[in-house]
């Protein structure tokens, strides 16, 4: 039995009525589809001096503009840049962005401190121990949320379920009291508006640091078996995470494993609703699951762009970039490369898969929580085939309309079913 | 079941499938991947794994 969390209370923002949802949507970019834009910068090359946002309109990064911006695209130079983490170092591209939100992040760590604290904070997150959460932490949560809705013959699957279920799985790994849980997403989208320079950002990471720290101390007094309690009190050769870096990772936890995942279920029932056949084949046959997942997340990845810093002078197709330079590495194109993936831009859960897709980066810092975004997306998955039956998109209602040119996602998906 | 892991990002090898990518044909046992071969996901070492129960 672990501590209950009732003394700590998070603080909401000072002014009430700033609304960070609106304003981190804004800064991910109104694009409707950033694809055409991306195949024709790379038919004129793969390497190009400037920033991927500037391919866009966007709102302008405070934090990042002004450096020295090259993008790269395409499969195999993106795949050369992951895993050279000598050359193409993390600390100081995302000291400006992430690690003013997040703190002492595994993110914004390079070399050898990186891989001592990643290979602790993996070995809580490897496919054997998030499988157990699948049943333990995913289910309630999904059958409690889908519950509200099944009597109903027809929803928004985006408001009704996407949108809410990642968040509330990490609320129970936190243990979190309910209340709290409004307060909580918001101050974590709110962190991350440092990156465009609003004060609310830094406020939003100061007040979630000071709920982590009480956590950490309650926890480490009376451990339980979740998350926190594990991370909190786990040794690796005699030693302990230092509380920086895990106040920094729980801050992280919400956007990395929560936000993430949300795009990525509305893609993958986007994507599957707008090609009904492959629908069908999925609800007949759930050993597709993987695939459509797999495919799903090629074919719009959440995550459009990663960067990394250039540690010396390197010279990638041609094209010399200096030391410092601030390297967008678009893992979209990568994942539509037309080199690996005929028709790239075809939702097809039954394309040859013998080239793997980077949805989740590749190299060191490859997505911890992918093996637990993949648990909850399979469960996800097949709670909606199971209890929807004869689900369609809702021919009343608009399309799913993925949006956004670095984080993606439909803003809304209308259904219909035959009501429980 | 028991199987190969990289402790740095939970990819497992399969001997069944082997890593093609790499040059590892499929049905390749573990002891006879050269120790140059990286980790696929991640990049980490061949010594990074470590047999762990799935």
């Amino acid at each position: 039995m672990s501590v209950m969390t009732a003394p700590l209370k998070l603080e909401d923002l000072e002014d009430r009525s700033f609304d960070p949802f609106m304003v981190e949507k804004l800064s991910h970019g109104s694009t409707a589809d950033p694809y055409p834009t991306i195949h024709a910068a790379m038919a004129k090359g793969p390497v190009h001096k400037g920033a991927y946002r500037d391919l866009f309109d966007a709102v302008p990064d405070v934090q990042m503009a002004g450096l020295n911006h090259y993008v790269v695209l395409g499969y195999d130079l993106i795949q050369q840049v992951l895993l050279d983490p000598q050359t193409f170092t993390n600390r100081e591209a995302f000291e400006h962005n992430l690690g003013r939100s997040f703190g002492h992040t595994v993110t914004v760590m390079d070399g050898e401190e990186h891989a001592r604290f990643r290979r602790i904070f993996q070995r809580a997150f490897l496919p054997q121990v998030v499988a157990k959460w699948g049943e333990t932490v995913v289910d309630p949560v999904v059958d409690r949320l889908m519950g509200a809705f099944i009597q109903r013959g027809e929803a928004d699957l985006v408001a009704d379920f996407t949108h809410h279920y990642p968040f509330q799985v990490i609320y129970r790994q936190l243990e979190l009291e309910p209340e709290q849980a409004p307060i909580f997403h918001k101050l974590a989208i709110a962190q991350l508006l440092s990156s465009i320079g609003a004060p609310q950002g830094q406020e939003a990471s100061r007040k979630l640091g000071d709920f982590f720290a009480g956590l950490l101390t309650l926890r480490r007094a009376q451990p339980g078996s979740d998350l926190v309690s594990h991370l909190a009190t786990v040794e690796v050769d005699g030693e302990r995470l230092p509380d920086d870096v895990l106040i920094a990772f729980l801050r992280q936890l919400m956007n990395a494993g929560g936000d993430t995942t949300y795009r990525g279920t509305s893609v993958l029932l986007t994507g599957l609703l707008t090609h009904p056949d492959q629908l069908a084949a999925v609800a007949a046959d759930r050993s597709l699951i993987p695939q459509a997942i797999d495919e799903a997340l090629r074919w719009e990845g959440p995550v459009a762009s990663t960067w990394r810093h250039a540690a010396r002078d390197v010279t990638l197709a041609g094209v010399d970039i200096p030391q410092g330079a601030i390297v967008n590495v678009v893992l979209a194109s990568a994942n539509r490369d037309p080199a690996k993936f005929p028709d790239p831009d075809r939702f097809d859960i039954f394309r040859d898969r013998s080239v793997r897709p980077l949805p989740f980066a590749t190299g060191p810092h490859v997505c911890i929580g992918q093996h637990l975004a993949k648990v909850e997306m399979t469960r996800a998955l097949n709670a909606v085939l199971d209890r929807l039956p004869n689900l369609r998109l809702d021919p009343d209602k608009p399309a799913p309309d993925i949006v956004g040119h670095i984080l993606r996602v439909p803003e809304h998906i209308h259904v219909r079913f035959d009501p429980a | 079941m028991k199987q190969w892991m990289c402790l740095n990002c939970g990819w497992a090898y399969d001997e069944a499938v082997g890593d093609p990518s790499a040059g590892i044909a499929p049905g390749t046992r573990w002891e006879d991947i050269p120790d140059t071969w990286r980790c696929p996901d991640c990049g980490a070492a061949k010594s990074e794994f470590d047999m762990v129960e799935v």
